[in-house]
């Protein structure tokens, strides 16, 4: 296990360069979540008619595997019936637990898979997830400790 | 049995020291471990790891009720450790120590049998922006339940509690002040004996958060002149599951027990119990008896060492380590205070504390990450989170090179 499989170059462009980071002019559903294993929270606003999603944005202080995770989430959620991606959760959570090496739904997302390997790190690319899927259920908060 | 030479005037030897701690040999990500999460908890010295094997193997039994040798075996070495105790923090007597779980059981017993019943709406409980959580919650419970209000004395930029600040919330409103010795984010030393006089005059009594202060430094109860310290023993190398209240015998005395059951009483009978002494009366069940032996081996330690000399040293790491940290471009560091003991929060510009932790782990290196149970301090610096490197004894200035080098490594990967 080296410090490159989990912060793999993917990962880390999606840090520095994070995709849709800001918020949204025009937006219908909005949720803050935290972590409250370290205090990190963040924000996702989405617009999102229909049922499909137009625009996403999100923002807050956040750490690398948070921020990237966020970023990769908003390219895959734009364009995307919000059922889609509801329907992704669970192949994430699979993901992360190590029960599957890949799921080719997830794209990019993928790239945590080392996760596994850092039980005490997985909130952080499970905050972005609890906070998009809180938004689109009408919630406007959420933490990773909820059910 | 030490492995410190008798020369009182010698410097800690180190080397040897390190050898007593068989943990401190592995490796982590293929990489000598460099242990700096002591705030957090201390590694054990073989001498303790000995001492509870040794008592599973050849004492084991349990206390204070069966007449056989294993019995009185178990039960004179874990009142032992209360003699030990009681003679390291400077008690007037042995019964001033209660056993509990740690800090939090100790500061909660406080709560429930000494405060609760005091306590009234409009009453105030005074404590610090720089508490850990467990010197503030069970205060906060408490007040929801009576309608009491919580008073919080502020620190200025350095992480200084605001003295002057302190005293004036003492007013004849408040039941209870309470005060962390040495914080667990900043290493601020607080200047205890002079918030008690100051608290004594008015008539409150302090209860002291010592979890921090007990590893770092002598601690003598009477000469701080406060009424309660709860100390852990998992921070100074001792199990965890261990910890005790001190408080001074007249306050024991006035309070009811907190947890009822075998152990505390002295007659039970359908139509009433009449209860043991202290400390008896505040240990119901059972307790942690070998951890508690460990305990005593701990102090046993940490004696051989010569405490001055571990205040030394440790001086010289957080001296070192902090002259070498604020060399690191972007470094910043949260709590300069002038009575500092070797704890050292701090954050890197553009790299969030997760993932610093993360890859300082990946270099062998363990540091803490995160809020360390203090919100409040958090959200006095605004930051959600801090890395925190603290240091034991057993440390050393080359490994306080390696992780500065380290961190400059993982800046370039996060940039």
């Amino acid at each position: 296990m080296t410090a490159e499989a989990l912060y793999r170059d993917v990962v880390l462009d999606h840090y520095r360069r994070p995709r849709n980071r800001g918020t949204l002019a025009r937006c219908t559903h909005a949720a803050d979540g935290v972590n409250p294993l370290c205090g990190d929270s963040l924000r996702i606003e989405v617009d999102c008619t229909d049922g499909r999603i137009a625009r996403m944005g999100f923002s807050g202080e956040a750490c690398a595997i948070t921020t990237a995770t966020a970023s990769m989430l908003s390219e895959l959620a734009v364009g995307r019936d919000a059922d889609e991606i509801a329907a992704l959760d669970a192949p994430f959570r699979r993901l992360l637990a190590g029960e599957i090496d890949v799921a080719d739904s997830l794209g990019p997302l993928n790239a945590l898979a080392e996760l596994r390997r850092h039980p005490s790190r997985r909130k952080c690319a499970e905050l972005p997830w609890a906070t998009l899927r809180a938004a689109l259920g009408g919630e406007a908060r959420t933490t990773t400790e909820s059910p | 049995m030490s492995a410190q030479p008798k020369d009182a005037a010698a410097p800690l030897d180190v080397g040897r020291v390190r050898e007593d701690f068989p943990l401190l040999a592995r490796t982590v990500h293929g990489k000598p471990l460099i242990y700096f999460d002591n705030a957090n908890t201390s590694q054990k010295p073989r001498q303790v790891i000995e001492a509870v094997d040794d008592f599973y193997r050849r004492h084991n039994a349990n206390v204070a009720r069966a007449v056989h040798t294993l019995g009185d075996e178990a039960t004179t070495a874990y009142e032992g450790t209360r003699d030990k105790l009681a003679r390291f923090i400077n008690a007037n007597s042995r019964d001033e120590i209660v056993f509990t779980s740690g800090t939090t059981q100790a500061i909660n017993l406080v709560a429930y049998s000494y405060l609760l019943p005091r306590l009234e709406a409009g009453d105030e409980i005074v404590v610090t922006t720089m508490e850990h959580h467990a010197n503030i919650v069970p205060w906060q419970i408490l007040a929801e339940r009576t309608g009491a209000t919580i008073r919080v004395a502020p620190i200025n930029e350095k992480g200084e509690l605001i003295v002057e600040k302190y005293i004036e919330l003492l007013t004849p409103r408040v039941k209870l002040a309470g005060v962390v010795h040495v914080s667990n984010v900043l290493g601020t030393v607080n200047p205890v004996a002079e918030l008690a006089r100051a608290a004594k005059k008015r008539g409150i009594p302090l209860l002291v958060d010592g979890s921090q202060a007990l590893p770092h430094f002598p601690i003598d109860v009477r000469a701080l002149g406060c009424d309660f310290y709860a100390v852990t023993g998992h921070k100074m190398y001792g199990p965890t599951g261990t910890g005790a209240l001190w408080a001074r015998r007249e306050l024991l005395r006035e309070m009811p027990p907190f947890f009822g059951g075998g152990e505390m009483i002295r007659e039970v009978r359908f139509d009433g119990t009449t209860f043991a002494d202290p400390p008896h009366r505040f240990e119901a069940g059972t307790p942690n008896i070998a951890g508690f032996v460990g305990l005593g081996a701990a102090i046993d330690y940490v004696e051989s060492l010569g405490r001055e000399r571990i205040v030394a040293w440790e001086h010289e790491l957080l001296a070192y380590a902090t002259a070498k940290l604020k060399a690191v471009p972007g470094l910043r560091i949260f709590g300069e205070a002038e009575r500092k003991a070797a704890v050292i929060s701090f954050l890197v510009e553009g790299a969030h504390a997760h993932d610093l932790a993360t890859l300082l782990d990946h270099e062998g290196i363990a540091v803490r990450s995160g809020h360390h149970c203090a919100h409040p301090l958090m959200q006095f610096y605004g930051v959600p989170a801090t890395v925190r490197a603290s240091f034991a004894f057993y440390n050393t200035r080359e490994e306080i090179d390696r992780f500065v080098e380290a961190l400059g490594r993982v800046r370039t990967m996060l940039g």
